[in-house]
């Protein structure tokens, strides 16, 4: 029987959220695949296109400047119901189980908006060094104080794109 | 131990509980309020020998400490540097909470700009969040 959960349990095993956002499946999909978009929710920099087997990379900081590349490959895409994907393999080298961790977002049409169920599963078979990659992404792109400036600079040339 | 500041990634902390071996030996103590090398390796596919090497790992991390009884080391899990490991994973679902909230915030954001496009004349949505 086990009686602790702390470290071998669920929340080791996956990381898994449900969240509504109040716009469409479209547009909900375009923001979480499309790598214009992924950019400026996530890595600095993304290349891959959002099509089932795409292979490329994504990469947060600089990289010549002790920034980090990371593998990305998308494993099923299909607007605008579910995308998911493979990361922190070694740029290059095939995702597969045990080299990487697996990311899924499905989504489902909830009124005007969107139930957005995400997962994300690997850190079992990847021991911790997922996850040290992302506390140590953490240390230099802290949340809002890096991040609002981004957006709000995203949401004005989106404005005036329209 | 020196106090690390919150949030920052202790390596050998994180090295320490990276191996899977090394987590089951977490799981027995914990399970079983503590153990020996011997108690630990009747329970494990692996020597008495390499139990303890691991052993050592986990006490320098921090994680377990030891106090003789007899003729072995008894050890026990070191409460408070396991649950800054345990927080320290938390950080990591904590980051996706940060992005998902970015991803709702410009999905909605375009959105809006989207259904201002169309309905110009609307003076804005139900203001019921």
């Amino acid at each position: 029987m086990q009686h602790h959960e702390h470290l071998a349990g669920a929340e080791l095993g996956s990381i898994e959220r449900e969240l509504y956002i109040d716009a469409t499946p479209d547009v909900v999909y375009e923001v979480i695949s499309d790598p214009r978009h992924v950019t400026e929710w996530w890595p600095d920099g993304a290349t891959y296109e959002a099509v089932a087997g795409s292979e490329g990379s994504i990469s947060f900081g600089d990289c010549s400047q002790g920034g980090k590349l990371v593998g990305f490959a998308v494993v099923e895409a299909l607007p605008p119901r579910s995308f998911s994907f493979r990361w922190t393999q070694e740029p290059g080298e095939a995702a597969r189980r045990g080299n990487s961790l697996l990311v899924t977002f499905e989504l489902e049409p909830s009124g005007d908006g969107t139930l957005v169920r995400f997962r994300e599963t690997g850190f079992r078979e990847m021991g911790w060094e997922a996850a040290v990659l992302e506390a140590t992404y953490l240390d230099h792109a802290n949340g809002w104080e890096h991040f609002l400036p981004r957006l709000v600079s995203y949401s004005e040339s989106v404005g005036s794109r329209a | 131990m020196t106090p690390v500041a919150a949030g920052v990634v202790d390596d050998e902390l994180w090295s320490a509980v990276g191996d899977p071996t090394r987590r089951r030996m977490l799981d027995i103590l914990l399970a079983a309020g503590g153990g020996t090398a011997t108690s630990l390796s009747d329970q494990l596919p692996i020597s008495r020998q390499a139990v303890a090497k691991h052993l050592a790992v986990l006490d320098r991390a921090g994680l377990v400490h030891g106090a003789s009884a007899g003729r072995e080391r008894r050890y026990q899990i070191s409460e408070a540097q396991f649950a800054r490991a345990v927080a320290q994973l938390t950080a990591v679902s904590d980051a996706w909470d940060r992005r998902l909230a970015r991803i709702k915030r410009i999905a909605e954001t375009i959105q809006r700009q989207q259904d201002d496009g169309r309905a110009p004349s609307h003076e804005g949505r139900a203001s019921g969040v």
